[in-house]
């Protein structure tokens, strides 16, 4: 009797185990596949500029001619506008979200946090279309009217625009870094009779140095992938910008200009599944890094 | 050699530390600088929209179908299409993002496959938008014969979006104090049991709130739905089209194509209200979560 008990009754649940045990793996492997298909067909796409158009990947990556229709399609231009977008983006939103970022960790009361979090997480749901209207409407006019700039639109009306998208980012995960550095450190310091900025400049920044250098990769990565907010207020010529003011295009914005005249088939579709190959892989290279930092950190 | 018999030295000594005293406090007020900055930045921004967009929204503007060169169209069709493509986005995101967060924080083991699926899921989540955009392109319109469609567009934002949702599933499963697991099995239920009855009940709270967070996002997705669900609304009277395989545009793509690519002469009105339409809703979701997360967390686990 007790024993038919103990043999039906866990084997049920065992096998209701091991049900869910599978269920649940098999959305791991969804996970993976996803990715795995991301890369396979990008790859594909991206590289049919290569195999099947024969056209130099050096030509791709380092002319500043982009003519597809005369097998020139140099994307040069845009990888630079890419770098150059993100590198403002990252020196002023970055120092901007590490500030915020100690502000909560150290300074914030209980009170003012729950009053100004709130308030980050509204900056992270206002979508890119949004920040690119906010640009187009508030900050290009007045780059137009203030800085002597003919259209408002350029490097850096796009770079404002990025810097403060990617706050949200960069402050969260600076906090995360900053709050993880143990607090007999912060107390030792302060024993020692220094100030809380000694402090915080001299044991808890360089502490929490490999979060900080995960928070500005993420804030790099959302930066250099974001396509609308920058499309809409960056100008979109194919020139390599001679000042901050100058109107020029980055991988993200090509691709959105063009790829819906793009005819399938052609080198100019090619070109821009090129550039998307391209950002995947910066987007990995990124995380990478990240997972780079991370382990120093132990 | 004493301080007193250096007076200079003594001097240069107490100045130091009235420098030091002095940095402290430049720092405090530029740190509290930046922060209320950030506040004074969001309500300029809101407060800016508002003043923009309020003189546009109308009953008509925000339920009458869109117009491709006259004046006078208006959204409701978006409105609809972006609400539908968030319910199906999240009809296949929030499943699969759950079940593979409760496997990764429950089951894994550290080892080669849980350190794949992380890097998959770390690598999705930083992909661009846009990138992903072309993905959906190549396969769900192209290689699939699917066009610009609802459920494509869908499917494109279930990818963007199940690393944020697996995340904030393992945020809240890790939150469960690990007594409530061992009580449990102590009873003798088996794993399973133990998340379905113990574990998952006790992460309501913040698995209601990021999921309301990442639906917000998800309404808001632009770049990733422009190549997949397209930029027009099916013609006709009605502004409900259930069509899956149907075009789809939404607000945000909306927005962005009365800008880029429209030709409507009162393109700034209509952006303006649809800029408003959409930061109300994304405020909306933003509220919600946060009333609603904690009202069930005192329901659910407080007195």
């Amino acid at each position: 009797m007790y024993g038919l008990v103990i043999a039906t009754r866990p084997s049920r649940a065992s096998l209701n185990e091991s049900v869910a045990k599978a269920v649940l793996l098999s959305a791991c492997i969804v996970v993976v596949a996803a990715m795995g298909a991301l890369l396979f067909y990008l790859a594909i796409e991206g590289t049919r500029l290569i195999f099947a158009d024969h056209i130099n990947p050096f030509v791709f990556l380092f002319h500043t001619t982009f003519d597809p229709d005369s097998r020139e399609p140099g994307a040069f231009v845009f990888i630079a506008g890419s770098i150059f977008v993100t590198l403002f983006a990252i020196c002023v939103g970055g120092p901007f979200g590490v500030a915020v970022g100690i502000f909560f960790s150290e300074l914030a009361p209980p009170r003012v946090s729950a009053l100004i979090k709130p308030a980050i997480e509204v900056l992270v749901g206002i979508p890119s279309v949004v920040y690119g209207w906010l640009g187009l409407t508030l900050l290009a006019p007045l780059v137009r009217t203030y800085l002597g700039s003919q259209t408002g639109f350029g490097l850096l009306t796009a770079g404002v625009v990025l810097s403060v998208m990617i706050l949200p980012t960069v402050i969260s995960l600076s906090e995360d870094a900053l709050a993880a550095v143990q607090t007999p450190l912060k107390e030792g310091s302060m024993a020692l009779g220094a100030t809380r900025w000694q402090t915080i400049y001299r044991v808890i920044l360089p502490a929490a140095r490999s979060g900080l250098t995960v928070a500005v990769i993420l804030g790099i990565a959302r930066a250099i992938g974001e396509a609308l907010a920058v499309q809409m207020v960056i100008g979109n010529s194919a020139v390599l910008p001679r000042g901050l003011l100058n109107p020029t295009a980055t991988l993200t914005t090509e691709i959105v200009t063009d790829m819906g005249s793009a005819q399938p088939g052609t080198i100019l579709q090619h070109a821009l599944f090129s550039m998307a190959f391209l950002l995947l892989l910066i987007a990995m290279a990124l995380i990478v890094f990240v997972r780079v930092a991370l382990r120093r950190q132990v | 050699m004493t301080a007193a018999a250096h007076p200079a030295r003594f001097r240069t000594s107490q100045s130091i530390a009235a420098q030091r005293r002095f940095a402290d406090r430049l720092a405090t007020v530029i740190l509290w600088g930046c922060a209320l900055a950030i506040v004074v930045l969001l309500a300029f921004f809101v407060g800016y929209i508002l003043y923009l967009g309020l003189p546009t929204i109308s009953w008509h503007f925000l339920t009458a179908p869109p117009s491709e060169v006259e004046a006078g169209g208006g959204i409701g069709p978006e409105i609809f299409n972006s609400f539908y493509i968030l319910i199906l986005t999240l009809i296949f995101t929030v499943p699969t993002a759950m079940a593979a967060g409760i496997f990764l924080q429950e089951y894994a083991r550290p080892g080669v496959f849980t350190t794949t699926v992380q890097f998959c899921a770390e690598s999705l989540a930083t992909i661009p938008s846009i990138v992903m955009g072309l993905f959906g392109l190549i396969v769900f319109v192209s290689l699939l014969r699917w066009h610009f469609s609802a459920i494509g567009g869908a499917l494109t934002l279930t990818i963007l979006n199940l690393p944020a949702l697996m995340r904030v599933t393992q945020e809240a499963l890790s939150s469960v104090p690990n007594a409530f697991r061992e009580g449990s099995m102590a009873l003798g239920a088996t794993r399973w049991q133990t998340i379905v009855r113990v574990v998952l009940p006790s992460a309501i709270p913040p698995l209601t709130t990021g999921v309301i967070l990442i639906a917000g996002r998800i309404f808001g997705e632009t770049a990733a739905l422009i190549y997949t669900a397209g930029v027009s609304v099916s013609p006709g009277k009605s502004a409900f089209d259930w069509g899956l395989f149907h075009p789809a545009e939404t607000l945000s793509v909306h927005l962005w194509y009365t800008h880029s690519e429209g030709l409507i002469p009162d393109g700034a009105q209509v952006g303006n209200g649809t800029a408003l339409v959409l930061l109300v809703v994304v405020l909306l979701f933003n509220f919600s979560a946060r009333i609603l997360g904690r009202w069930l967390s005192r329901r659910l686990t407080g007195a």
